[in-house]
C-alpha cells in the first residue's frame, strides 16, 4: 500500500469540442477512467471497500458547451514524466478531445472565480441593432427564471456577468463574455444565451437554420488572471 | 448533410447520434469499393451492447476495400425532428445518408423490432417492400436470430444471411465487388449468384402456394440452381476466427458496459423450448489460452473494469476452470471484476463462487424454468430440486441474500400442479436460507420471475400452440394467489407481449402486410413498454384479414410444411419430432457430453464438436 505522501498530483488541461459537447459530465468521468486505464497510467485509487480511481474535474462542463480549457486532477502512484503522461493520454483520447498540457498543480480548484466564453448566435434575424441590444440587456437588471432543486426562482443574472463584448459576424453575432464560476456564484452560460434569445425573440422555432455555440476559453482566478 | 448538431440540443440523449467514439473506424471513401450500413433496429444503448454487431463491424472493416458503419434507430423525438427537417437516416461514422450505401444490413434480434426495422428503411428514404425498390438502392440484407424464420419480414428484404455471419458477410460483399468490377452486376444477377453462396436466402427466388385454410401447400425455388433449403453457416474454429479486440467505446452508458468475451457457441443441453440451444449447434469452444489473450488485448484497448464470459451456459464450458485461473492471475491485481452469467444451478460450486466473489452484487440468478420435476423433465431441463437447493445454500453461505429464479408459464403439458410447484420451490429456497447456519445478516429476497412460453421455430416445441391470452392471464393470477410468503417477490411478463412474439416468431410471409401497415401508422419500438400497443396490433391484423390465433394458438401437425422449413439449421426434423414426443412422456434426453443423440448438427461442425460419435 502506497502512503499518501508518495503519490504525485497531476493536472491535465484538455479540450472537449465538436460532438463531444453532447457528452455529459458523468459520461465524461466514466470515459476518462477508461482512457487512463488504456493509457496504462498507474493512477491512485481511493481506499476502502470499493476502491475507485479518484478523478477531480474543475467546474463540470454543461451539455451543449465546448471547451478548450478543461482541467482534470488525479494522483499517480509512481513517477512518470508529464511528457509521458501527455503522450499516453493523447494516444487514448478520442478524436474530439486533445491534451493541451500536463503539469503538477499549485493552485486548488476553489481559486477559480470566472470562466471566459465565446458565444456565437446564428440567425438571419440578427442585425447590428441586435448587437447593441445585447450590450444594453446586461448593463441593467436582467431577470431570468432559474430552475433549482427547490423549484423555480427569479434571478438577476447581470451581477454574474463581468464582461460582455458583442460583435456582428457574417450570419449572426459573436459575444465574448466572462461569467462567474465559483462554487456559490456559478452561472450556466445557457442562462446567458436564454436571456438573449427571449429578449431578441430569436432562435425559437427553426433549429436547423438558427443555432448557437458556446465555447469555454479559459478558467480565471478571482483577479481575472488565468487559472493554472 | 444538414446541421444535425443544432437539432441535437433539443433531443434526449444526443450522445446516441454523434458518433466519434474511440475505436470507431473511419476510412477514405475514395478507396472503398463497397459501403455497408450496419443497422440495429433499436436504440444506441442496446445496439452498442450487442456482441454480434461488434463482431460483424470488425470483420467487415478488416477488408481494405469495404467500409462498414453503424446506424441505430433514432428514438421517437429524434425521428420527429428528422422527418420535420427532412434529414434522412444517416450512419454515425461518416454522417452520410444510408441510401447512398451499397448494403443496408439490418440485424434482427427480436420479433418486436420488426416495425422499427421497417421504419429504418423508410427513414432512409427507401421503399419498404423490396419489389418496389430500384436498381441503385442499397441491397437490404437481414440477419441475426430472427432470420431463422425470415418469412414474416421476407417481403422487405432482398437477402438474408442465415447462421453465423462473420465469414459469410465478407464473402457476400466480395461477390458484390467482383461482379461490379467485372461489369456483370445487376441487382437481379447478384441476388441469384448470392443464393449459391452457403448460408444465403433470397426470398424473391421462391414460390409459395397456400391451401385454403392458410397453411402452406408448396414452397419451392423458382429456378433449379436455387437451393431447396438454405443451410446455415457455422464458424468451424473459434480459436482462429475473427474476434473483435478493439471495439468502439461508447461515451454514454449502454446496457453492457463491459468486456464481453465469447467462450463457446452452441449448448450441450437441448432444452426443448430453447431456440438458441438448437440453432447454434454444434458446440464449438475457444481454448483458455486464446480466451486469455483476447481478454488481455480487450482490457488494454478498452479500459473496462469488468469481463463477462459469455455463452449459453457458462458452467458447460470445458475449460472454465483453466480459463478463470489464467484470467485471475492478472485481473485481480488490476481490479477487474469477472462475471459469469448463465450459470446452471447443478454446476455451481464453492470454487466457482469464490472465483467470482469479487463481484459486489449480492445476488445470484438461476433458471429452473418449471416448478415440478415432471415438467422440468418434459422440457428436458435436466435440473433437480436438490441441485437448486444445493446451489442456493452455497450462495447463502457465501454471503448472498438475493436469489432470482426464472420460470415459464404455459409450457407444453403444464398443469396447475406444475404452476403451484413454482411457489413450492420458491418456498423451499426460503427455507434453505433459514436452515443455513452462518447465513448473511441481510434480509432475504427471493424473486420469482415468470415469463410466458413462446413456441419458437426450429425447436421441438415448434408445433405446439401457445396458451390463449386468457389462459396465460389465468395462470399468472393463480400463481399470484399461491405465493403467500412475503420473502418471495413475484414478477410476471405481460402476456400480450408474449402473444405478439408468438405470432411473429411462427409467422409466414403474409404477415409482412401487417408489419408494413403498422409502420405506416407510426408504430415503432414495440419492445418498449411505452410504445407497445396490443389493441392496435389486433386492429391491424383484422384490417389485414390475418387471424393471430392461426399463428399463435394452433397445434401444427408434424407433416405440415412450416414457413421456416426452407432454413436448414443442421438439426433433423426427425430428431425434433422425437424430442417433442418424449416431452409428452416426460422423458429426458442426455446432454451432448453424456451421449450423442444424433440430432444431425454434427455434419456442420467439422472436427470441433462435442459429439462422441464424431470424436
Amino acid at each position: 500500500m502506497v502512503s499518501q505522501q508518495e503519490v504525485i498530483s497531476v493536472r491535465v488541461k484538455f479540450s472537449k469540442t465538436g460532438n463531444l459537447m453532447y457528452i455529459s459530465h458523468l459520461d465524461l468521468a466514466r470515459t476518462m477512467q477508461r482512457i487512463i486505464t488504456r493509457a496504462g497510467i498507474d493512477i491512485w485509487y481511493s481506499e476502502g471497500f470499493n476502491p475507485q480511481p479518484r478523478l477531480t474535474f474543475a467546474v463540470p462542463l454543461p451539455v451543449g458547451v465546448e471547451s478548450n480549457c478543461e482541467l482534470l486532477d488525479f494522483k499517480i502512484n509512481s513517477y512518470m514524466s508529464n511528457e509521458e503522461i501527455a503522450k499516453r493520454l493523447s494516444d487514448s483520447f478520442p478524436e474530439e478531445m486533445k491534451v493541451i498540457s500536463v503539469y503538477n498543480p499549485e493552485q486548488k480548484f476553489k481559486n477559480i472565480g470566472y470562466i471566459d466564453y465565446t458565444i456565437e448566435l446564428y440567425s438571419d434575424k440578427i442585425t447590428k441593432e441586435s448587437c447593441n441590444l445585447v450590450k444594453e440587456l446586461f448593463s441593467k437588471e436582467c431577470l431570468i427564471t432559474k430552475r433549482t432543486k427547490s423549484g423555480e426562482k427569479q434571478v438577476d443574472i447581470s451581477k454574474y456577468i463581468k464582461l460582455v463584448d458583442v460583435e456582428k459576424i457574417d450570419d449572426g453575432m459573436s459575444i465574448h463574455t466572462i461569467l462567474t464560476a465559483d462554487n456559490e456564484n456559478y452561472l450556466n452560460p445557457e442562462y446567458f444565451v436564454g436571456a438573449i434569445r427571449s429578449s431578441l425573440n430569436i432562435l425559437k422555432d427553426d433549429e436547423v437554420n438558427e443555432h448557437y455555440s458556446i465555447i469555454r476559453n479559459n478558467m480565471l482566478n478571482f483577479d481575472l488572471k488565468e487559472f493554472i | 448533410m444538414q446541421n444535425i448538431s443544432a437539432i441535437l440540443k433539443n433531443v434526449s440523449k444526443p450522445g446516441r447520434y454523434t458518433g466519434g467514439e474511440y475505436g470507431q473506424i473511419i476510412k477514405d471513401k475514395n478507396k472503398i469499393k463497397a459501403r455497408v450500413a450496419f443497422c440495429f433496429p433499436d436504440t444506441y444503448e442496446i445496439g452498442m451492447s450487442n456482441l454480434g454487431m461488434k463482431i460483424l463491424y470488425g470483420a467487415l472493416n478488416q477488408l481494405d476495400d469495404v467500409w462498414c458503419e453503424r446506424v441505430f434507430a433514432p428514438w421517437t423525438d429524434m425521428e420527429e425532428k428528422m422527418r420535420k427537417y427532412s434529414i434522412p437516416l444517416f450512419a454515425l461514422e461518416s454522417k452520410d445518408e444510408v441510401k447512398l450505401f451499397d448494403f443496408m444490413a439490418i440485424s434482427l434480434q427480436y420479433e418486436l423490432c420488426y416495425t422499427t426495422a421497417v421504419n429504418m428503411i423508410d427513414l432512409a428514404g427507401l421503399k419498404v417492400f423490396s419489389k418496389d425498390r430500384g436498381e441503385d438502392d442499397p441491397i437490404i440484407l437481414g440477419g441475426g436470430p430472427c432470420a431463422y424464420n425470415p418469412e414474416p419480414v421476407a417481403d422487405f428484404f432482398d437477402i438474408f444471411s442465415i447462421g453465423e455471419g462473420e465469414e459469410a458477410l465478407c464473402e457476400l460483399v466480395q461477390l458484390y465487388i467482383d461482379m461490379k468490377s467485372k461489369g456483370s452486376y445487376s441487382k437481379k444477377a447478384f441476388l441469384r449468384e448470392a443464393s449459391h453462396l452457403e448460408g444465403f436466402y433470397v426470398p424473391s427466388l421462391y414460390d409459395i402456394e397456400y391451401n385454403e385454410d392458410g397453411t402452406i401447400k408448396s414452397f419451392e425455388p423458382k429456378y433449379d440452381d436455387v437451393p431447396k433449403r438454405v443451410v446455415k453457416r457455422v464458424i468451424s474454429d473459434l480459436n482462429t476466427s475473427y474476434f473483435p479486440t478493439k471495439p468502439v467505446m461508447p461515451y454514454i452508458e449502454t446496457v453492457h458496459d463491459r468486456i464481453m468475451l465469447e467462450t463457446f457457441r452452441g449448448c450441450i443441453r437441448g432444452c426443448r423450448f430453447c431456440q438458441a440451444g438448437m440453432v447454434f449447434r454444434p458446440v464449438r469452444e475457444k481454448s483458455a489460452e486464446v480466451l486469455n489473450a483476447q481478454a488481455r488485448e480487450l482490457y488494454e484497448n478498452t479500459g473496462y473494469n469488468e469481463i463477462s464470459l459469455t455463452s449459453l451456459s457458462i458452467s458447460d464450458y470445458s475449460c472454465l476452470h483453466e480459463a478463470t485461473d489464467r484470467l485471475l492471475e492478472w485481473t485481480n491485481e488490476k481490479k477487474i471484476n469477472l462475471s459469469l452469467p448463465s450459470l446452471r444451478a447443478d454446476s455451481f460450486t464453492k470454487e466457482l463462487m469464490e472465483k467470482v466473489s469479487s463481484i459486489r452484487s449480492s445476488g445470484l440468478t438461476f433458471a429452473p424454468e418449471a416448478g415440478t420435476q415432471r415438467l422440468r423433465d418434459a422440457i428436458n431441463k435436466n435440473l433437480y430440486e436438490k441441485d437448486l437447493l444445493n446451489a442456493v445454500g452455497l450462495a447463502f453461505r457465501g454471503g448472498k441474500s438475493m436469489v432470482k429464479l426464472y420460470f415459464m408459464n404455459g409450457l407444453p403439458t403444464e398443469t396447475y400442479e406444475d404452476i403451484e410447484g413454482i411457489s413450492t420451490l420458491a418456498s423451499l429456497v426460503v427455507d434453505e436460507f433459514y436452515k443455513t447456519p452462518n447465513r448473511p445478516r441481510k434480509p432475504l429476497t427471493v424473486t420469482v420471475s415468470v415469463s410466458c412460453f413462446v413456441p419458437k421455430p426450429h425447436t421441438p416445441f415448434q408445433w405446439e400452440p401457445q396458451n390463449s391470452l386468457e389462459e396465460l392471464c389465468e395462470k399468472q393470477k393463480f400463481l399470484c394467489e399461491k405465493i403467500t410468503d412475503r420473502k418471495i417477490r413475484y414478477n410476471w411478463h405481460e402476456a400480450k407481449v408474449s402473444r405478439l412474439e408468438a405470432i411473429f416468431s411462427k409467422g409466414n410471409r403474409r404477415l409482412s402486410k401487417a408489419i408494413a401497415l403498422a409502420q405506416s401508422k407510426g408504430m415503432v419500438f414495440d419492445a418498449w413498454e411505452e410504445y407497445f400497443d396490443y389493441e392496435k396490433w389486433m386492429d391491424i391484423f383484422k384490417e389485414c384479414d390475418i387471424d393471430p390465433d392461426f399463428f399463435a394458438n394452433r397445434r401444427i401437425p408434424f407433416d405440415e410444411i412450416l414457413p421456416w422449413d426452407v432454413i436448414d439449421i443442421g438439426v433433423n426434423k426427425s430428431f425434433m419430432i422425437n424430442e417433442n414426443k418424449k416431452a409428452y412422456e416426460s422423458l429426458t434426453t442426455p446432454n451432448c457430453k453424456e451421449k450423442c443423440s444424433g440430432c444431425g448438427a454434427n455434419r456442420l461442425g467439422k472436427e470441433l464438436t462435442w459429439c462422441p460419435n464424431k470424436k
